[in-house]
């Protein structure tokens, strides 16, 4: 009898990307699968090899990439979706339901006016809870499986999302001046501004949050010595 | 028998896979068999098809997989509907009436 796991394998290389559980499950399952169409064309008088060559053509044909790719996105997609995406959507509705509090008591944003006529805007009481909100983020994210690297990325996902969304406009800002005739556009102004903004609004709060991610992990290290 | 347009097999396979779920718990390849021959050949389901497909079904919590271990140690990944996997089944059910319902009152295939 072939062995049917490592025909799935040799032929499915991409999935050694996949989870580790995954790629297990998809190996075994399609395995039992071509042992079955194989005992199925022996049943029908073929010869063993004749038997092999037609299972081994149910997965080598011309989709089994697309077969590797679509399981391949299947596990991608849960796994983002568990270990990153819920725990970092989390973290951002803390954090903006925390900016709306503020907003709401009229805690404003510290404004600091530096000597070139730009002012630095600085949310430091925004800031201050922003460790707990990457905290939680990185306690889901862990729950779900999620590595080190996913725990730090659902932790600071608001500052991404922010920093994103500056990149976003500059970019927008720069295709405006370049369509949009007699756009003066003065990049030494918008640069300082940008980068103003994303001091105050990015970096500083991604490392409140990391700050959070980080005491999980010390948390976690703490626990793993002790046990 | 004439060949379908992939699109409408493409539409239709939730439905084939949900709707023989419902009836019993089933793994991959009983399901692909089962279908190929209630329908003549007609639908026929790939492994590329087929497996995407039960997974995604899995991760909505429409079916829930069990392994099954055989007398010679084998084991094979069973499939069973889940209560909400059942609700998805009726308006799926009812989508499919109402435009077979539609295109029947175009074409006058009923009577062809």
């Amino acid at each position: 009898m072939p062995d049917w796991k490592s025909v799935v394998r040799e032929h499915l290389r991409i999935l050694s990307a996949c989870s580790p559980e995954f790629t297990e499950t998809i190996v075994e399952e399609l395995g039992s699968h071509l042992e079955d169409s194989y005992e199925e064309y022996l049943r029908a008088s073929m010869t063993e090899e004749e038997a092999f060559q037609r299972a081994l053509d149910e997965i080598n044909h011309s989709r089994k990439k697309w077969l590797a790719l679509r399981l391949f996105k299947e596990d991608i997609m849960t796994a983002f979706a568990r270990k990153i995406g819920l725990p970092g959507l989390l973290t951002f509705a803390l954090a903006m339901i925390l900016a709306w509090a503020l907003d709401m008591a009229h805690i404003q944003p510290k404004t600091i006016l530096l000597s070139n006529g730009a002012f630095l805007s600085l949310p430091v009481v925004w800031m201050c809870p922003l460790p707990v909100c990457g905290a939680l983020g990185a306690i889901v994210s862990l729950r779900n499986g999620g590595s080190r690297l996913h725990r730090r990325i659902a932790a600071a996902f608001p500052a991404i999302i922010f920093g994103t969304v500056l990149l976003l406009i500059s970019i927008a800002g720069y295709a405006i001046s370049i369509f949009v005739p007699n756009y003066d556009w003065n990049w030494k102004f918008v640069v300082c501004g940008l980068g103003l903004w994303g001091f105050g609004y990015s970096l500083l709060p991604a490392i409140a949050l990391l700050l959070g991610s980080a005491l999980v992990d010390h948390t976690k290290t703490k626990h793993r010595t002790a046990a | 028998m004439s060949s379908v347009n992939a699109q409408i097999k493409r539409g239709s396979a939730e439905l084939a896979v949900l709707t023989l779920l419902a009836r019993q718990p089933l793994h991959g390849y009983e399901l692909a068999k089962q279908i190929e021959v209630q329908t003549e050949g007609v639908l026929r389901f790939d492994m590329a098809s087929l497996y995407p497909m039960l997974h995604r079904f899995e991760r909505k919590a429409w079916v829930k997989a069990e392994w099954q271990t055989l007398a010679n140690g084998r084991r094979r990944r069973s499939y069973r509907l889940t209560p909400l996997g059942r609700k998805q089944l009726g308006p799926l059910r009812e989508q499919w009436r109402t435009f077979f319902q539609a295109f029947q009152n175009v074409t006058g295939f009923q009577n062809a």
